[in-house]
C-alpha cells in the first residue's frame, strides 16, 4: 500500500493508525494494523486474549514503542509521542489496571485529572464531570482505594473527562467487573462519554456487549485485524465467533495483555 | 512522679525533633523509593552549616542559621537523589543495592565533615530562654520553641499535602508515577521539588537535633537514624501521618525509658519495637494501606 | 631488613588473615547466597569476646580491674573453637529476621539495627562486658610455652592465621562449587523460583548465616588472641560497611575476589595510612578521609564496575563434563543412561488413569476479590490437560494455588491422594508438583546447563553435608545430570548456549530454559503457565509434541495457554475458567459447541 493511498484512508479521521507495528523489546505484537476513528464515533476493538488489543492502545498513546507505521491525531503525525503529550493534545487514556490514585480521595483524583487546567477552571470542570457521573458526587471525600470496581472505573473515566478530551481511549474498562456491572459501565458510562461529542476507541473482551454500543468494530487476532465492520455485519458473519475460539494465527511475541 | 513528668517533657521535645526528621524521611521514600540511610548524615551536615552561620558574629541567631541549614539540606538531598540514587535506579539496581549505595553516601558525608572539623564536639551560641513550668512539665524556652516549630511544620505539611496543587501532585506521584504522567503531571519536577522540601525538613531537623543535644559531632546522628527508621517503619514507610504518630510514640518511649531503665539504654526499646515491626508487619502498624 | 620491619610484616600477616577470613564469610552470605547481613560485624565481636573469656583467668585475677563472665583460663585451641561456635550460634536468632517472610532490604535494615543495638548494649553493660573499656590482658595461645614477644612467635602466629584463612577459602570454595552452592546462587538470583523447584530457602539461609557467623567469630578469635584486647568500640556498624566494600570491590560471588578485597580494603587502608604523616591536617583528618575513600569506592565501584576487580567466573560446567566424557572412560562417568525425556523411575509402574491431583472448592481471596472462587477440579494422570479462559479469569492464580505460591482461603487440594493444602511450596515441588512462571524466571547468573541441573531433585551434593564431601562424592551424579540436560538442550536446540548465562538469552530462549528446567525436576505433575508466549509457532508445535510424548510416558501436565490453536492440537481435556469458576470441561471440539463457553469468550 502506498503512502498516498494510506493518507487518503485516514483523511478526516480523529484518531488513526497506518500499518502500525508495535511491541516490546523490538518484537512486534501488533502487526501492520490500520484503524481509524472518526469524530464522534464509538469504535471498538475486540479479540481473544493475547491478540494485541492492549498493545495497540498503548502504542497509540505512547506507552509502548511503535516499531513501524504511523499514529495520526487530527491529521497530524504523533507516532511515539508521550502519554502526557497525548493528554495535553486532547486524548484521554484510561488504562486497564492502575487507573486511579488509590490513596487520594475521589475529589483529589478528579483534580489530578484536571492538573493541566488553569486552577480557576477546575471546580467548574468537576461540577461538569459530576453531571455526567452523578453517582460520584456522593463519594467525593472517599479514598479511591476504597471504591468498588464499578465506582473505581467510573472515577477513572471521570478523571479523564476533566480535560474535556476530544477522544477517549479505554483499555478493557470492564475487566474484573461482575457481568451486570460490566454492562452498566458499557451501556451507561460509555454512552455518557460519547454524549460529550468525543470519539471513543474502546478495547474489550466482552465482544457481544461492546458491539451493542459500537458504531464500528475491528476484530483482532494474532496481532492483526481479522475482520472489520458494523456490529450487525459482524454478528451475521460466520467467522466472528470462530476468531475467538481458535483458528487464528498465533502471535509472534509475548503480549501486554 | 515529677521525674516521670520531666521525662515526658523531654520525650515531647525529642518526639518533635524526630517528627520533623521522620516525616521528611518518609515522604522522601514515598516519592523516590529510596531508603536513604545517608539521611542522618545530611542532618548533621546541615547542623554544621548552621553552626558556621551561628558563629559568623555574636548577633547571628541560631534560628536564622537554621534557615541556611534548611537550604543546604534541601540542595544536598536533591544532589544525592538526582545524581546518585536516581541514576542507579534507572539502571535497574535492586533496592538492596541502593541501600548499600546510601551507606556509602553516609560514610562520604559524615567523614568529610569529620575531616574538616575533627572529632571534637561543637555547640551553638544561644540562650536557653526562660524556664517554664506547665502542668508539671518543666521546659526551657528553646525546648518549647522546638515543640512549637515541629507543630507548625506538621500542620504546614498537612495543609500542603491536602490542600495545594503541588502537595496533591506529590501524593499522586508517590502513589503511581506512570498514571501521574498520564495526567500531565511533570513528575520529574515534582520529584525534584519533593527532594528539596524533604531535604529542607532534614536540614531543620538536623539543627533542632543539635540544639536539643547541646553539643554534637560528625557521627552524632548515627543512633538517631535508627530512631528515625523506627518511627518511619512504625507508621508505614511513605506515610507522613504514620511517621508523625510513630515519632511521638518512639520519642516519648525513648525519654521515659531513660528514667525507668538507664540513660545508657534509652534507645533500646525503640530498637526492639523496630525489630518486632520488621519481623511481624514490615508495612507498618499505623499503615492504612497507602499515603493518606 | 630491620627487626622493626620484620615485626611489622609478621603483624601484617596476621591482620591480613583475620580480614580474609571475615571477608570470606561475608562473601559466602552476600555474594553467593544473596543475604545482605548488615549486622555481620556483630558476629566477629561475639567470637572475639568468647575467645577472650575462654582464655582469660577468672575476673578476680589481676586485682579484679575488669569484669566479665566466665574466665575459664582454657588452653589453646579451645578459645578459637569457642569463638567460631558462638559466632555460628548467635546467628540462629537472626534467622527469625531473614527467614522465609522477611527478605531483601527490609531484612538488611533489621540486621543493621540489631548490630547497632547490641553494640550499644555491650558498650554500656559493665557486669558482662566491662562496658566501653572492653577487656585487656587476654592470654595469647601457648604463651606459657613460648615467648609471645619473640619474633618467631609472631611469625608462627601469622602463619597459623594464614593457614586458617587458606582452609576457610578452600572449604568455602568447595561448598560454592558444589550442587548446594549452585542452589545458593539460584536462591540469590530468584528466591521464589528456587522455592518452586524444591529448594528449602529457610534451611539454606540459616546454614549460610551460621557458616558466615562462624567465619566471623573465628576471625574475631584470631584477632583477640593476637592483640590481647577486646574493644567494643572497634566493632561499630561502619566496620561492616568496610567488609561490604571489600567484597564489592574484590568481586562478589567469588571467593578470590573476597580475598583480594580483604587485602585491598581493610588491610590496605589500615597500612597505607601509616605512611601518611599524621601532622597533615587537623587531628583525625587522615582516618576520616579513609572512611570517605571507602564510601567513594563503594559508590564508584557499584557504578563503574559492579562485578568487582575479579568478577564471578562463569562456570563452564558443560565444557567440563564434555571433557570428562571425552576422556578415557575410567568408569567414573560410566555409560550414562539418560532418562531426560522419560518419566521418573517407578512412575511407569503406577497405574494410568485416575486423578493425580484434585481440588475441592478452592477459593483464593485477594483482599475481598475472589480471584479463584470455589474451583473443584481433577487432573487425570498421564494426560496433557489445558486450562483456558478470558483475561482475569483466575487461571494463573489457580496454578499458583496448586503449587502453593498463594494462600488458599477455603477448600482443599489433594496431590497423589495426600492433602497438600497447607504444604509449603518447596515440599510440594519435592513431592513432584512443579510449576513454571508466566514472567521470565530463569536464574540469570547461572548458565543454561546450570539452570537445568539445578532442578534435579535429591542430588547428593545438594545438601550442606553432601557439598562438604566434595566432587568425588557427587561428581558422577553431576555428569549424569548434565548428560540428561544435554539431551534436552539438543532436543530444544539450545545446546550451543549450554555454557551461556541464561540472563543473556533472548526472551523465547529463556522460556525454553524454564520449560527444560521444569522437566529436569522430574515432576509427576507439571504446571505450565503460558509456556508458549514468545516462542515461534513452529517451535511451539514441536514442544507440544514433546509434551504429549512425555504424557504418553507417564507424566501429567496441566497447561495454561491463551493460544487456542495449541489447545486444539495437543490438550485433552480442556477446562474453561471464567470469573474464578469452572465453566465447562471437554475437548476443544466439544467446548466449541458449548454455547456457554462461546458466550464466556464473547461476553468476558
Amino acid at each position: 500500500m502506498s503512502a498516498e493511498i494510506a493518507g487518503a484512508q485516514v483523511r478526516g479521521a480523529a484518531l488513526a493508525t497506518e500499518l502500525l507495528s508495535a511491541g516490546y523489546q523490538g518484537r512486534p505484537v501488533v502487526q501492520e494494523l490500520s484503524i481509524r476513528v472518526d469524530p464522534g464515533e464509538v469504535v471498538s476493538v475486540v479479540g481473544p486474549n493475547g491478540s494485541g488489543k492492549s498493545t495497540l492502545l498503548k502504542a497509540l498513546i505512547g506507552v509502548v514503542q511503535v516499531l513501524g507505521g504511523r499514529v495520526l491525531w487530527e491529521g497530524r503525525e504523533v507516532t511515539n509521542w508521550s502519554p502526557d503529550a497525548a493528554a495535553r493534545a486532547g486524548v484521554g487514556y484510561v488504562p486497564q489496571v492502575d487507573d486511579v490514585f488509590a490513596p487520594l480521595t475521589v475529589k483529589e483524583n478528579l483534580e489530578m485529572g484536571g492538573y493541566l487546567l488553569p486552577v480557576r477552571e477546575v471546580p467548574g470542570r468537576i461540577t461538569h464531570v459530576l453531571d455526567v457521573f452523578p453517582q460520584l458526587s456522593r463519594m467525593l471525600s472517599r479514598r479511591a482505594g476504597r471504591l468498588s470496581g464499578g465506582e473505581r472505573k467510573m472515577l477513572a473515566m471521570g478523571r479523564v473527562l476533566m480535560l474535556q478530551p476530544r477522544a477517549f481511549v479505554l483499555d478493557e474498562p470492564t475487566a474484573n467487573l461482575a457481568p451486570a456491572l460490566a454492562n452498566m459501565v458499557l451501556e451507561d458510562h460509555i454512552r455518557q462519554l460519547s454524549a460529550t461529542g468525543a470519539s471513543v476507541l474502546i478495547v474489550e473482551q466482552r465482544a457481544r456487549a461492546v458491539l451493542a454500543i459500537s458504531d464500528r468494530t475491528y476484530v483482532m487476532a494474532g496481532g492483526r485485524c481479522q475482520l472489520e465492520g458494523t456490529p450487525a455485519e459482524l454478528i451475521a458473519s460466520p467467522d466472528f465467533a470462530e476468531t475467538f475460539l481458535g483458528g487464528a494465527r498465533r502471535p509472534a511475541a509475548p503480549t501486554g495483555d | 512522679m515529677s521525674l516521670f513528668l520531666a521525662s515526658v517533657g523531654f520525650g515531647l521535645v525529642t518526639a518533635s525533633v524526630l517528627a520533623i526528621a521522620a516525616v521528611g524521611f518518609s515522604v522522601q521514600f514515598g516519592v523516590t523509593d529510596v531508603i536513604n540511610l545517608a539521611y542522618g548524615s545530611v542532618m548533621i551536615a546541615s547542623a554544621y552549616v548552621a553552626y558556621f552561620v551561628n558563629q559568623l558574629g555574636p548577633g547571628v541567631s541560631i534560628w536564622l542559621a537554621m534557615l541556611v541549614a534548611a537550604v543546604l539540606g534541601a540542595l544536598l538531598s536533591l544532589v544525592i537523589n538526582k545524581y546518585v540514587y536516581a541514576p542507579f535506579q534507572r539502571r535497574g539496581m535492586a533496592p538492596i543495592g541502593i541501600v548499600i549505595v546510601s551507606l556509602g553516601m553516609l560514610l562520604i558525608i559524615e567523614y568529610t565533615i569529620q575531616a574538616v572539623q575533627g572529632t571534637g564536639n561543637l555547640s551553638y551560641t544561644m540562650s536557653q530562654g526562660p524556664t517554664l513550668t506547665f502542668a508539671g512539665l518543666i521546659l526551657s524556652g528553646v525546648q518549647l520553641a522546638i515543640i512549637g516549630l515541629s507543630v507548625v511544620f506538621m500542620v504546614g505539611l498537612h495543609l500542603l499535602l491536602r490542600y495545594t496543587r503541588f502537595g496533591k501532585a506529590m501524593r499522586a506521584t508517590a502513589a503511581d508515577r506512570t498514571l501521574a504522567r498520564n495526567c500531565g503531571i511533570r513528575t520529574d519536577r515534582v520529584v525534584t521539588l519533593a527532594c528539596l522540601l524533604t531535604g529542607a525538613l532534614c536540614g531543620i531537623s538536623g539543627t533542632t537535633f543539635a540544639i536539643n543535644l547541646g553539643s554534637f559531632g560528625a557521627t552524632s546522628a548515627d543512633l538517631f537514624l535508627v530512631m528515625i527508621l523506627a518511627a518511619v517503619f512504625l507508621g508505614g514507610p511513605g506515610q507522613p501521618y504514620g511517621a508523625m504518630l510513630g515519632a511521638l510514640v518512639i520519642g516519648v518511649i525513648t525519654e521515659v525509658s531513660a528514667v525507668f531503665i538507664t540513660a545508657d539504654y534509652k534507645y533500646v526499646p525503640a530498637f526492639v519495637i523496630l525489630l518486632v515491626i520488621l519481623a511481624v508487619r514490615p508495612r507498618g502498624i499505623f499503615n492504612a494501606g497507602a499515603i493518606g | 631488613m630491620s627487626q622493626a620491619t620484620l615485626f611489622y610484616l609478621a603483624n601484617l600477616l596476621t591482620y591480613g588473615a583475620v580480614d580474609v577470613i571475615a571477608c570470606l564469610g561475608l562473601s559466602m552470605q552476600f555474594g553467593v547466597a544473596g543475604i545482605s547481613n548488615f549486622g555481620y560485624i556483630l558476629f566477629q565481636a561475639a567470637g572475639a569476646y568468647t575467645a577472650a573469656i575462654l582464655a582469660l583467668p577468672p575476673d578476680t585475677a589481676n586485682g579484679g580491674f575488669q569484669k566479665y563472665i566466665g574466665g575459664w583460663g582454657l588452653p589453646f585451641p579451645v578459645p578459637l573453637i569457642g569463638a567460631a561456635v558462638v559466632g555460628g550460634l548467635i546467628a540462629l536468632p537472626f534467622t527469625l529476621l531473614v527467614g522465609r517472610r522477611l527478605t531483601g532490604h527490609v531484612a538488611a535494615i533489621g540486621l543493621l539495627v540489631t548490630a547497632v543495638m547490641f553494640n550499644l548494649l555491650v558498650t554500656n553493660f559493665v557486669p558482662l562486658f566491662n562496658g566501653a573499656a572492653g577487656l585487656s590482658l587476654v592470654p595469647q595461645p601457648l604463651q606459657n610455652v613460648f615467648n609471645p614477644q619473640s619474633q618467631t612467635y609472631q611469625w608462627v602466629y601469622g602463619a597459623g592465621a594464614a593457614l586458617l584463612a587458606l582452609g576457610t577459602y578452600f572449604l568455602f570454595r568447595r561448598i560454592t562449587e558444589s550442587p548446594y552452592g549452585r542452589s545458593l546462587r539460584a536462591m540469590r538470583d530468584n528466591g521464589q523460583v528456587a522455592d518452586s523447584l524444591g529448594k528449602d530457602l529457610l534451611s539454606m539461609r540459616t546454614a549460610m548465616l551460621v557458616l558466615g557467623g562462624m567465619a566471623a567469630g573465628l576471625s574475631g578469635g584470631v584477632l583477640v588472641g593476637f592483640i590481647t584486647l577486646w574493644d567494643p568500640g572497634a566493632w561499630g556498624y561502619a566496620e561492616t560497611i568496610v567488609l561490604f566494600a571489600a567484597v564489592i570491590i574484590g568481586g562478589s560471588g567469588n571467593h578470590k575476589g573476597a580475598v583480594l578485597g580483604a587485602l585491598l580494603v581493610p588491610l590496605g587502608f589500615e597500612e597505607a595510612s601509616r605512611f601518611i604523616p599524621s601532622s597533615l591536617g587537623p587531628p583525625g583528618m587522615i582516618p576520616a578521609l579513609q572512611w570517605v575513600a571507602i564510601g567513594l569506592l563503594i559508590v564508584g565501584f557499584l557504578w563503574f564496575r559492579p562485578q568487582g576487580v575479579i568478577p564471578e567466573p562463569r562456570r563452564k560446567v558443560f565444557a567440563w563434563a564434555q571433557g570428562r566424557l571425552a576422556g578415557p572412560r575410567d568408569g567414573v562417568a560410566g555409560p550414562v543412561t539418560s532418562p531426560a525425556m522419560s518419566p521418573p523411575a517407578g512412575e511407569a509402574a503406577t497405574p494410568r488413569g485416575g486423578a493425580i491431583l484434585s481440588t475441592e472448592g478452592v477459593v483464593v481471596d485477594f483482599g475481598g476479590v475472589k480471584a479463584v472462587d470455589g474451583v473443584s477440579l481433577s487432573v487425570q494422570r498421564g494426560r496433557l490437560s489445558g486450562l483456558i479462559g478470558p483475561n482475569g479469569a483466575g487461571k494463573s492464580t489457580l496454578l499458583a494455588a496448586l503449587a502453593g505460591s498463594v494462600r488458599v482461603a477455603e477448600g482443599r487440594i489433594y496431590f497423589e491422594g495426600q492433602d497438600v493444602t497447607q504444604m509449603p511450596t518447596y515440599l510440594r515441588a519435592r513431592a513432584g508438583l512443579v510449576r513454571t512462571f508466566q514472567l521470565a524466571s530463569e536464574f540469570k547468573r547461572l548458565t543454561v546447563v546450570e539452570n537445568l541441573i539445578s532442578a534435579v531433585p535429591g542430588q547428593r551434593g545438594d545438601t550442606f553435608r553432601g557439598s562438604l564431601r566434595g566432587r568425588r562424592y557427587w561428581g558422577r551424579e553431576e555428569l549424569a545430570a548434565i548428560e540428561r540436560a544435554r539431551e534436552l538442550m539438543e532436543r530444544f536446540g539450545l545446546i550451543e548456549y549450554a555454557d551461556t548465562y541464561a540472563g543473556n538469552l533472548s526472551g523465547g530462549q529463556r522460556r525454553l530454559v524454564e520449560i527444560m528446567r521444569a522437566l529436569m525436576a522430574e515432576p509427576r505433575l507439571l504446571l505450565l503457565d503460558e509456556p508458549m508466549a514468545g516462542i515461534h509457532p513452529s517451535l511451539a508445535r514441536k514442544i507440544g509434541a514433546n509434551l504429549q510424548q512425555l504424557c504418553a510416558e507417564g507424566m501429567t501436565i496441566l497447561l495454561v495457554e491463551h493460544e487456542l490453536a495449541f489447545m486444539d492440537e495437543f490438550c485433552d481435556p480442556v477446562t474453561v475458567l471464567a470469573e474464578g469458576r469452572i465453566l465447562a470441561e471437554g475437548t476443544m471440539v466439544e467446548l466449541r459447541r458449548h454455547a456457554e463457553v462461546v458466550e464466556a469468550y464473547l461476553v468476558g
